[in-house]
């Protein structure tokens, strides 16, 4: 019987050559597949792509029709490219390796709308996971509300609860944490107990003052001598013990006595508190802002923290091993790991790529735009050198012809370095919603800059939107004024919407600044406006000594629902310092005076001896 | 249903073939491969050519194949934990994995994908008993109950099917 079944071989090469003619012909649409199934795991929403045409001689493929989601808004699209030529290299597709030398994106265009929704049911675990952090980062932003209705009524200030104040809680804490110390050190000294010490060395002392040298003789004397010269040793063991205790003492009462000193930053924390409870406005233009454009500054905030956040877990620093879900198929995914090598090739690399884009029509962004990416990989370490995108306005058609991005992205080692700088203008703006002024804010076209820098996990930047040509409008079609039936009552819903509304309408420009500093997954943000400052200001003149006397009354209340804790927090840490610390204090002097009561009386029998005992 | 049908119809036809025991044990060992491991990967290419080349028995890998479906996907979490086990929690192995990614043709056969690995590595240690525990099934098989069912009238209808003139077509030599 023969191993080989040599007439087999001509079935296996035409089964060869059909699984090579197979691949050849659903190479373009495999190419395409994996460009739709990578861009939606990636983008974490539906990338469509109408055709792809690979040339493998050639190394070209050129993809056409590509519409990228924009993940926020499923019914837009973040950009639409007409048509993309790659010229990639051939030899490290062997080693599943894509490296892309040069790419050509003509027909940008960017917030287009889709005919299909692109959400997708289910996000890639990174992207998902990236999305979910930043929701909830967006969720756990607290934005004041604007609520100016019911100023001038009573404020009831029996909502406060006493257990919800924040000096109650660290009063309470506070003295329970003196009554432990307390017990502690009292312990401790007990333990210590150099009572019987300093008794039995009054004993001695006595003995040698009245000890007759001639009576003890040499031997005697000597004798004596040393046990005394041993107890002195001893009391001044028991001293340095009771002045460790006594050293332990003094910095918990200095501890105690900060968290005191603390307790007046913990009420004006209430007062903000209580003050929130009653609705009882700040006048502060800085707590206006965030009012009046928090959710505009969260929503535009939010995909900037995504990308930031995607690209980092995308380009990830360091050349360890790498783990992501393997690929969807029938059987389970597992877990695909890339292993890559110093002066090896990265899984993905696009090397450069230009695109152009064109925005139709005469509006303030109408032109032409040239943007470039360089160094995009999935191994920065192995590249070297940073990713960089640079877009600039080549041609304006209307308004100012400046408009440049760039961003840097250096996450060639850790920590990584990210630097976004953005100055467009003439950029249309958004409308903005006031709920509180019954009115909307159209920004129009006006100016945008960006600046974000990024260091490791911390993260700092702003973005300013600033217009001279802004609209203003009543949310419904008759606007406060026109509603107004009788004059209204001041503290009204009525008369808060007519001050905000006479005072924002007269605005015709506007500036937003939102900051935001801090972890790169949840930065604090503050919000500074004009708006917010005239706003304030016109509250000032308007009801400005209403709020003064209601928040009086507030901080009263506050007061004294805090102060019975307060007091006693003290009490206790004065008790502490004058029982505890006063009774270490006395047992060291105490002991310190005996041991030198102790040597005096040595040095003086000594002294009387005929010999000198060493 | 007919699956079921079609499944015991090769079962018959293969396990009373005129191959040898050893050639139908062998041909479901190298079969298993395709079952137990995910189908889509260039390794399986080079198991289907092997099984077309080498002088075993065709049947029998397609019942090795078969049989080793279901077990597949039942054993998917273990070979997740296995070759999870060799790729990544085995620092030992690392320079290996690295120095293969980055061979080229290597990384197309998804070696580093867990459950590739460990599919792959538990049929390499499973082949061997495969082998073994088949010749020794079909020995008994063909000694004891195959005179009995051939006498059967269910047998000749699937003996005398399309299928398994076919089947002659590629039966071992």
């Amino acid at each position: 019987m023969r191993a080989v079944r040599w007439k087999a071989v001509i079935p296996l090469g035409a089964t060869l050559v059909l699984v090579a003619l197979f691949w050849w012909l659903f190479l373009d649409l495999a190419v395409e597949r994996a460009v739709e199934y990578a861009g939606t795991e990636i983008v974490g929403a539906r990338v469509d792509l109408a055709s792809a045409d690979v040339s493998l001689g050639r190394g070209a493929v050129v993809l056409r029709g590509l519409e990228v989601t924009n993940p926020d808004r499923a019914m837009t699209n973040l950009m639409q490219a007409d048509q993309i030529v790659a010229q990639v290299r051939v030899l490290p597709l062997l080693e599943k390796k894509v490296v892309i030398d040069t790419m050509a994106v003509r027909g940008v265009r960017f917030g287009t709308p889709r005919r299909t929704s692109g959400a997708i049911a289910r996000q890639s675990p990174t992207t998902g996971r990236v999305g979910r952090a930043v929701a909830d980062w967006a969720n756990r932003i607290r934005i004041p509300p604007l609520n100016l209705q019911g100023l001038t009524t009573v404020v009831d200030v029996s909502r406060i609860n006493p257990d919800s104040l924040r000096t109650t809680t660290q009063a309470r804490a506070i003295a329970h944490q003196g009554d432990s110390l307390q017990g502690l050190w009292r312990a401790e000294l007990a333990r210590l107990d150099p009572q019987p010490q300093i008794d039995s060395a009054r004993a001695l002392i006595a003995r040698l003052r009245q000890a007759d040298v001639r009576a003890l003789g040499l031997i005697g004397a000597r004798d004596l001598v040393n046990s005394s010269r041993a107890s002195a040793t001893q009391l001044g063991q028991a001293v340095d013990r009771v002045k460790a205790v006594e050293t332990r003492v003094k910095t918990g009462v200095a501890g105690l006595r900060s968290q005191v000193d603390g307790l007046a930053q913990a009420r004006q924390a209430d007062y903000a508190y209580a003050r929130g409870l009653v609705n009882l406005p700040s006048l502060d233009a800085p707590d206006l802002s965030p009012a009046l454009f928090g959710e505009m500054a969260v929503e535009r905030l939010k995909p900037m923290l995504y990308w930031l956040n995607l690209a980092e877990q995308y380009l990830p620093p360091g050349l360890e091993a790498r783990r992501q879900r393997g690929p969807d198929r029938v059987r389970a995914s597992g877990t695909t790991a890339r292993f890559p090598r110093v002066r090896e090739l990265p899984a993905f690399l696009l090397v450069y790529a230009g695109a152009d884009a064109e925005v139709g029509g005469e509006g303030a962004a109408a032109g032409r735009y040239a943007a470039t990416i360089t160094g995009l990989t999935t191994a920065p370490a192995l590249y070297g050198r940073p990713t960089r995108f640079a877009a600039q306005r080549a041609a304006a058609v209307a308004g100012p012809r400046t408009g440049n991005m760039v961003a840097i992205l250096n996450h060639v080692s850790a920590p990584i370095t990210d630097s976004i700088v953005a100055a467009l203008d003439g950029v249309a703006l958004p409308t903005v919603g006031l709920a509180a002024a019954g009115a909307t804010l159209a920004l129009g076209s006006g100016a945008v800059r960006v600046w974000l820098a990024r260091a490791g996990d911390n993260v700092e930047g702003s973005m300013a939107w600033s217009s001279n040509n802004v609209r203003w409008a009543p949310s419904d079609s008759a606007g406060p004024s026109d509603r107004r039936t009788a004059e209204p009552s001041i503290g009204s819903a009525q008369w808060v919407e007519d001050l905000l509304w006479r005072t924002v309408s007269r605005l015709t420009s506007v500036e937003v600044e939102v900051r935001l500093a801090g972890r790169v997954t949840a930065p604090a943000i503050g919000v500074r406006s004009n708006v917010g400052r005239e706003v304030a200001q016109a509250l000032r003149r308007e009801i400005g000594d209403e709020v003064s006397r209601q928040e009086q009354r507030l901080r009263a209340e506050v007061d004294r629902r805090v102060e019975q804790q307060v007091q006693d927090a003290e009490r206790r840490v004065a008790e502490v310092q004058m029982q505890v610390e006063a009774a270490v204090t006395a047992k060291r002097t105490e002991l310190e005076a005996v041991k030198t009561e102790l040597e005096n009386q040595i040095r003086e029998l000594t002294r009387r001896l005929p010999v000198r005992i060493p | 249903m007919l699956v079921l049908l079609k499944l015991l119809q090769q079962l018959v036809k293969t396990l009373s073939s005129e191959g040898t025991p050893g050639q139908i044990a062998a041909g479901m060992a190298l079969g298993a491969a395709l079952g137990l491991t995910p189908l889509i990967n260039l390794h399986n290419l080079v198991i289907l050519a092997a099984i077309m080349v080498f002088n075993v028995s065709f049947p029998g890998a397609m019942l090795g194949w078969a049989l080793a479906v279901p077990v597949g996907f039942a054993l998917d979490p273990l070979f997740d934990v296995v070759g999870r086990w060799f790729l990544l929690e085995t620092p030992a192995l690392t320079p290996l994995w690295t120095r293969l990614y980055n061979v080229p043709v290597a990384p197309l056969t998804n070696f580093n994908n867990t459950v590739v690995l460990g599919s792959l590595v538990s049929w390499v240690v499973l082949a061997l008993p495969i082998y073994f525990l088949g010749r020794w099934g079909v020995g008994r098989y063909r000694a004891r109950l195959y005179p009995r069912l051939a006498q059967s009238r269910v047998f000749q209808a699937v003996t005398a099917s399309k299928l398994y003139n076919l089947y002659r077509r590629f039966r071992p030599d």
